[in-house]
């Protein structure tokens, strides 16, 4: 069996586990990170797109509020491109009465969250589709943020600290030695599931930043922690409908907030309990709530073209948890498994808030280094990740770039507008099992038409590089490739267009077969579109079903047995049930 | 205005609209096409399928459609559109649509034995029944046994050769691929078939081509390419290809725009105007008003009302054919609530009226999506029905996507039925004037 | 311009299922590079484009003609040309207009001008010295042909008409349009037989242009004053319910639904004059329907290519022109399916949109030229169309309703003036 010996083993390739491993590697510590499938496969990739300004947490959360603006100002500037200002507003309606507005300007006062009262004309300028009964608007520093880059950034900044990450592994169990009271976890046991093989990591601390699953990762060394799985549903419009981050100026609740990142709003959250973190239901009520809340913010919206719903599970951590979940404080939790259970070699870092990840993280290296003794101080703070230097993202940047460049021709996902070579490169620098780590790589798919058009394309493009022959294998073997600049169209212009596509290393070329690559994906888009097909969106589907049936016949394609590590989770079945009305 | 000067509206320019004004011109009536937009033809392979799979073996294709569609399935689910048809009518319709194909230069065939299904090989590399196709898929025959080569350009988005040879191959068919420089086809940026289509009109970009084809064919092979075959030079492009390569030359349908589809919309419409039928697009209908029952006929439809830039503008025939497909052409709306219904008559539909009741979790499955089964349940001249099995209007006639009790992009049986739905209604319209 | 309702046509691309119809009939994305099409531009190019960005993304949407076959194939309902005529009034507003989008925009002033001493402002214009400074200066293409100011402007004609013109209870107000007013009174002339022939009185109200060429030239505020002044002058008349009926079919589009679209103007008073405003033919229609239609016509024995403007089309009204004149006897009516001509109002006088223009042209040019040697003269609605169809086919272009006064025996279809 393979071994790896290391310092420290971070289980988790969320956001948080990232920020560790990037931490950890830059203080000079020997990092090895899993993720039992592509990073962000969990909550960090299933989140709202919010870079908090901490506005909505003035009044409930101080703590929380003080946390996010300054961690606010930190990550424009090691993740410039990863962040759009888009600029917060928290808006009274009709509906929002009472004392609230005046205790949020006192809270953003109190808690250092800067807050700006803007006249309604001036917001409704910005806004035009906005409700124009809003009778007060509060302009806060909110921006929205791409979780998906920000973390293949983080990683990569890790990576060329000296980190290996290693995605498609996961944590089966715990090395453990000694007996009572001289417990010690020693690493883990590992299973790369895209090859099914074995392997075992040996490491002096192993930190679980598996967020909502953290308590399974404990149950795994014997423990039990509360960490309060919540579930929570958004919906994307197919379309911006507006530019500016707009939030409810009132106690934070469920469908209070509208997200514009990258093409789309997103409309969130709900918040349920849930048994089970990885497969979440869609409830058609909280669809509808989703619509109905988003009314009142702009009027129309629900009749407009929904593209996608999602859900992720906030790993809300409390001490001694009563009541209902949203009660649950966001701050983080870092627990010492040490002192509170005497287990020497563990850490877990959860809850908080995708904004305050590098918070968590440096806090989650300095208590390892309490063990591990000192190394270098923490420099996340003042460092930067690749490609800062694109500034910050604006949402015309990559229509621009293909109008600079004329690659109109060159789109693969027209909707996204992804290039071929953008899409090569991914590929070829990162393990792809699924499509659906193209999708994070570079937003394959993710536009109206749900991959009607580009899973054929990827899929034939993936193939042909698996088979290719004339490829550049040793250029693009060489260097680790720059995520920095995987959404950007002008970096991936390939330099001989017609040399035949680059080839893909000789042991990944195994994990692809072309026709299994099609099914997931086209399952994968189906489980996010089943909970919001109606409308334009249905007749879309249908469309795709003409091509995918009755054109191409995949249906009856060879292979059809074949499964991958994720097919499973694909089919999970989130098509509405009955359930039209919010369970009391 | 009395007497009317149209006698049967079309609304819906695809597959089923299309039939239905040829039908209707033929029988002698004055008809007319209005359409909001183009469809369905643009879309798929430019094939007519009549029927691929059925419910209970959804595996196996089906080896004699015609059959099968007027036995077996005509018994288990006498609802059907088919077996509503009967077998005289849609053999009749099948008959007639060939029989223009071959007026227009496009001409359709099927199958080295009559009745039975073609396999053709499809983008992906896959075997795909159907029945009758245009002459440029028909080399593609899997029935056939010489070897195939595959031959893509580098850089075009919408074809893999590679792919589809590794998949035939799995399946037991001979073929290889080979890719070519994509500047063999054009020096335009765009890639999509339609454009390069369009770019083999041009003579001398296709004996480019053919130079190429000739150099990398073996003796004995089929030389499949995408549908770029010529977009209104078709006929000439497909002959020189096959007589200056020696080689039977086929083309594989792909992702929409659907080049094949194009070509017989165009040829198609041309065709209706030298009849003297109008077909305009851009129209759409968005109300219609009806007239109470007279002399026990019934209740009919006296006008419909389509949009124009200011005042809706009225149409007013002596019968109406709808024929505006169904979730997919836009004949039917749906919403958040889980209702679904009919654009223009609001008529009485199978489909369920809850989203909770529409979608089985696994997208390819042999069952099928409930919502895409529903539609407009009809009688034998393709009247609308309503739920106490009575005629929703005398003068109205429904073809194609929008029938209940089928689900013809899982069944592969799209363009048969609209054809052949098409056809039925004309004549039952023909008949009633 | 930051206007944008759910009722304006940004919220249609919606609609777009990606189904690349449009791409595949846009007639200049057929025959230039610089144009990536219609989807890429519209709908899709649009969920990039939002208000507030450092800078408008694209510039390709430029090179869109504004001829609406992509709307006219569009099977969901995209507003794809409206869609793409907002980019460009960004783009304007980021960039700020060139002087010559700026003097073709302002066509009416230009004509105004001209007017004054036409003689002069004929020579001025049209002379090959002019034209070349013109070209290489301004940017204004050599190769298309720019209107002649006429002698007298409809207006004056008119006036020294007024004795002669028919009283009658039954009044139609007529909206001529500038290229009327200025350069084609012979039109106007038509259309008042026309009028009268059916025994109605004809009002000339105050107008103004219709503003398309501004909204096509991306000055939306100032399209704006101009509509506001139109709805100004007309909508009393629609109260009054009098018929507004224009022979251009570019303005008559404009005022019913350009306008209030594009420019987000969609209160009452604009409603009123879309429903009031009409396009000759398809008020003819109505006569027609109604019974009232003069029908003495006399044989006019020759074929005729007739093209159905894209401008005519996008009113959705059918063919109108096309039924009416069929009525006529010996007149062979050749229809033309191009898709454009190409002109497409001031796209041709752009330099570098010349050429494209022109390959647009040629399916219908070619479509004119197949129709044999005896074709003598061509027909269509539009006036700037008539204008490049005669450079495209070397052939006199008629308005359809030069072609029904012939018909009536009012008009000569050589010298263009009433008999
Ligand atoms: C609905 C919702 C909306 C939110 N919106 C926002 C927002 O707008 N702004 C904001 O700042 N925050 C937001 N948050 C919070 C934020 O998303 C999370 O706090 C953050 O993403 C958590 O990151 P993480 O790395 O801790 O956890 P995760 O991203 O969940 O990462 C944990 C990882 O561990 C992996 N893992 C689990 N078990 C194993 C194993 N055995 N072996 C290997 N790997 C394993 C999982 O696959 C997963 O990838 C939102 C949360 C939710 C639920």
């Amino acid at each position: 069996m393979k071994r790896i010996d290391t310092e420290i083993l971070v289980i988790g390739g969320g956001a948080t586990g990232t920020g560790v491993a990037w931490d950890a590697a830059l203080r000079g510590y020997r990092v090895v990170l899993v993720e039992r499938r592509d990073l962000t496969h969990g909550t960090t990739g299933r989140y709202h797109g919010l870079l908090h300004s901490g506005g909505r947490y003035v009044v409930k959360d101080p703590v929380s509020a003080t946390e996010c603006i300054h961690e606010n100002r930190i990550l424009r500037k090691t993740h410039t491109h990863c962040i759009e200002d888009t600029g917060g507003f928290f808006v009274v309606t009709p509906e929002d009465e009472g004392d609230y507005p005046d205790k949020f300007v006192a809270g953003c006062a109190a808690t250092g969250v800067p807050c700006n009262e803007i006249s309604l004309k001036e917001a409704m300028r910005r806004e035009p589709l906005l409700n124009p009964r809003i009778s007060r608007v509060f302009e806060v520093p909110d921006g929205s943020a791409d979780s998906f880059l920000a973390t293949h950034a983080t990683a990569q900044a890790a990576r060329m600290a000296g980190a290996q990450l290693l995605n498609y592994h996961q944590v089966t169990g715990l090395i453990i030695e000694g007996g009572d009271g001289e417990k010690r976890v020693v690493g883990a046991h590992v299973r790369d599931v895209a090859r099914g093989e074995d392997l075992e990591i040996r490491a002096q601390m192993t930190i679980s930043a598996t967020g909502a699953w953290a308590n399974v990762v404990a149950h795994m060394a014997g423990i039990s922690i509360s960490v309060i799985p919540g579930k929570g549903t958004m919906v994307a419009m197919n379309h911006r409908v507006l530019n500016t981050v707009v939030n409810r100026c009132k106690m934070p609740a469920d469908g209070d907030i509208i997200v514009p990142v990258h093409t789309v709003a997103v409309i969130g959250t709900t918040d349920e309990r849930v048994a089970d973190p990885e497969n979440l239901r869609i409830e058609p009520w909280e669809v509808q709530l989703m619509l109905e809340e988003g009314e009142k913010l702009v009027p129309g919206i629900s009749r407009a073209r929904v593209v996608r719903a999602w859900a992720g599970v906030r790993p809300l951590y409390q001490e001694d948890y009563a009541g209902s979940s949203r009660d649950a404080t966001r701050k983080f939790a870092l627990l010492d498994h040490k002192e509170r259970h005497n287990i020497d070699g563990f850490i877990t870092i959860t809850g908080g808030k995708w904004t305050t990840f590098r918070l968590m993280a440096e806090k989650t290296v300095d208590m390892a280094t309490s063990y591990l003794g000192e190394r270098k101080p923490c420099i996340t703070a003042t460092s930067s990740v690749p490609g800062v230097d694109q500034g910050p993202y604006w949402l015309g940047h990559r229509l621009h770039e293909i109008e600079e460049k004329k690659l109109q021709g060159q789109l693969v996902c027209e909707c996204e507008l992804v290039t071929r070579s953008m899409l090569e490169n991914a590929v070829r620098q990162n393990p792809t099992i699924t499509l659906d780590d193209l999708r994070r790589d570079v937003r394959l798919g993710m536009g109206p038409c749900q991959g009607g058009w580009c899973t054929y394309r990827a899929v034939g493009i993936v193939h042909e590089m698996t088979v290719s022959e004339t490829g550049h294998p040793a250029e693009s073997g060489t260097a680790e490739w720059d995520v920095a600049y995987m959404q950007s169209p002008a970096r991936n212009v390939s330099s001989s267009a017609s040399a035949g596509a680059p080839a893909i290393p000789d042991d990944e070329r195994a994990l692809f077969n072309p026709n299994l690559l099609l099914r997931d994906f086209l399952q994968e888009r189906w489980k996010g579109v089943t909970p919001i097909l109606w409308g334009q969106q249905l007749k879309q589907e249908r469309l795709d079903e003409l091509i995918y049936l009755s054109v191409m016949n995949v249906d009856h394609l060879p292979d059809r047995d074949l499964s991958s590590p994720v097919t499973e989770f694909y089919r999970y079945d989130t098509t509405p049930n009955g359930n039209l009305e919010a369970p009391e | 205005m009395s007497g009317h000067s149209i006698d049967l509206l079309v609304i819906g320019a695809g597959w089923s609209g299309l039939m239905a004004a040829y039908t209707a011109a033929n029988a002698g009536l004055k008809v007319q096409v209005i359409a909001k937009g183009l469809g369905s033809m643009h879309w798929a392979a430019g094939s007519i399928d009549l029927f691929g799979y059925a419910p209970d073996a959804p595996d196996t294709p089906i080896h004699r459609p015609l059959e099968y569609v007027t036995g077996k399935l005509a018994k288990e689910q006498p609802q059907h559109p088919y077996a509503l048809l009967g077998k005289d009518r849609l053999v009749a319709a099948l008959d007639s649509f060939v029989a223009l194909t071959h007026e227009l230069g496009l001409s359709y065939g099927g199958a080295a034995q009559p009745g039975e299904n073609l396999m053709l090989p499809t983008a992906v590399g896959a075997a795909r029944p159907t029945y009758l196709a245009p002459q440029a898929q028909l080399g593609g025959d899997l029935g056939r046994s010489e070897p195939m080569v595959i031959v893509g350009f580098e850089g075009l988005r919408d074809f893999y050769p590679q792919l589809i040879a590794e998949n035939l191959a799995k399946q037991g068919i001979q073929a290889r691929a080979v890719l070519l420089p994509f500047d063999v086809l054009t020096d335009r940026r765009d890639s999509n078939t339609v454009q390069q289509a369009h770019g083999m009109d041009d003579p001398a970009r296709r004996s480019r081509l053919i130079s190429e084809l000739k150099k990398l064919a073996k003796t004995g092979e089929r030389i499949g390419l995408p549908p770029i075959l010529g977009l209104d030079d078709h006929a000439a492009v497909l002959f020189d290809m096959q007589s200056q390569t020696g080689a039977t030359v086929f083309e594989i349908a792909t992702l929409p725009p659907s080049v094949p589809g194009m070509r017989l919309f165009k040829a198609w419409r041309n065709r209706l105007n030298k009849m003297g039928v109008r077909v305009d697009s851009n129209m759409e209908v968005v109300s219609a008003q009806s007239e109470p029952s007279s002399n026990g006929a019934g209740p009919s439809v006296h006008l419909v009302e389509s949009a124009t830039s200011a005042r809706p503008m009225k149409h007013r025939a002596g019968g109406y054919v709808l024929a505006t497909g169904g979730i997919m052409g836009g004949g039917f709306n749906s919403d958040h609530e889980g209702h679904v219904w009919e654009t223009i008559f609001d008529l009485p539909l199978t489909t369920p009226q809850a989203r909770s009741e529409w979608f089985n979790p696994v997208f390819i499955n042999p069952a099928g999506h409930p919502v895409f089964s529903g539609g407009v349940a009809v009688n034998e001249a393709m009247q609308p029905l309503d739920g106490d099995g009575e005629v929703v209007y005398s003068n109205l006639w429904v073809a194609g996507d929008l029938l209940a009790h089928d689900n013809p992009i899982l069944q592969r049986s799209l363009e048969g039925t609209a054809i052949a739905t098409g056809f039925a209604a004309a004549k039952a319209a023909a008949a009633a004037s | 311009m930051h206007t944008e309702s759910w009722q304006s046509v940004g919220p249609t691309l919606d609609e777009c299922i990606k189904c690349n119809i449009c791409a595949s009939y846009c007639p200049v994305a057929a025959v230039t590079d610089l144009f990536p099409g219609p989807k890429f531009v519209g709908p899709q190019a649009q969920r990039f484009r939002e208000n507030g960005q450092p800078h408008s993304p694209d510039h390709s949407v430029d090179y869109c003609s504004g001829c609406r076959v992509c709307n006219e194939v569009c099977p969901t309902g995209v507003r794809i040309t409206e869609i793409n005529t907002r980019a460009r009034a960004e783009l304007a507003e980021e960039h700020g207009i060139p002087l010559r989008n700026r003097m073709l925009g302002r066509n009416d002033v230009l004509a105004k001008l001209g007017s004054i001493v036409p003689g002069l402002a004929n020579f001025g214009l049209h002379n090959g010295l002019s034209r070349t400074l013109a070209d290489s200066v301004m940017g204004i293409s050599k190769g298309a042909k720019l209107p002649r100011w006429a002698n007298d402007t409809f207006a004056k004609w008119m006036k020294k008409t007024a004795e002669q013109r028919l009283k009658s209870d039954k009044k139609v107000v007529y909206y001529h349009g500038c290229s009327t007013m200025y350069y084609e009174p012979f039109i106007g002339k038509a259309t008042v037989a026309v009028f009268e022939h059916h025994g109605y009185e004809v009002i000339v109200p105050e107008q103004g242009c219709c503003g398309l060429p501004l909204l096509n030239n991306a000055e939306f505020p100032e399209a704006r004053k101009y509509h506001q002044r139109n709805l100004d002058w007309l909508t009393p008349y629609a109260r009054q319910g009098y018929p507004i009926v224009g022979t251009s079919s570019s303005c008559t589009l404009t005022l019913k639904e350009e306008a209030p679209e594009m420019l987000d103007m969609h209160g009452p008073e604009a409603h009123e004059l879309t429903m009031a405003v009409w396009d000759i033919f398809e008020w003819l229609r109505e006569l027609q329907e109604s019974g009232q239609l003069q029908t003495d016509f006399r044989p006019l024995p020759m074929v005729l290519p007739y093209h159905s403007p894209c401008q005519y089309r996008a009113h959705r009204i059918g063919s109108p022109s096309l039924e009416i004149m069929s009525l006529i006897p010996e007149l062979d009516i050749r229809e033309s399916h191009a898709r454009c001509c190409g002109g497409a109002g001031t796209y041709v006088y752009k330099k570098e949109k010349y050429q494209i223009a022109m390959d647009v042209g040629a399916e219908l040019f070619d479509f004119v030229k197949e129709q044999g040697a005896e074709v003598t003269m061509t027909s269509c609605n539009s006036e700037t169309c008539r204008w490049h169809i005669e450079t495209g086919t070397d052939l006199p272009c008629r308005h359809p309703i030069e072609i029904l006064a012939a018909a009536y025996g009012l008009y000569d279809l050589d010298t263009r003036d009433l008999v």
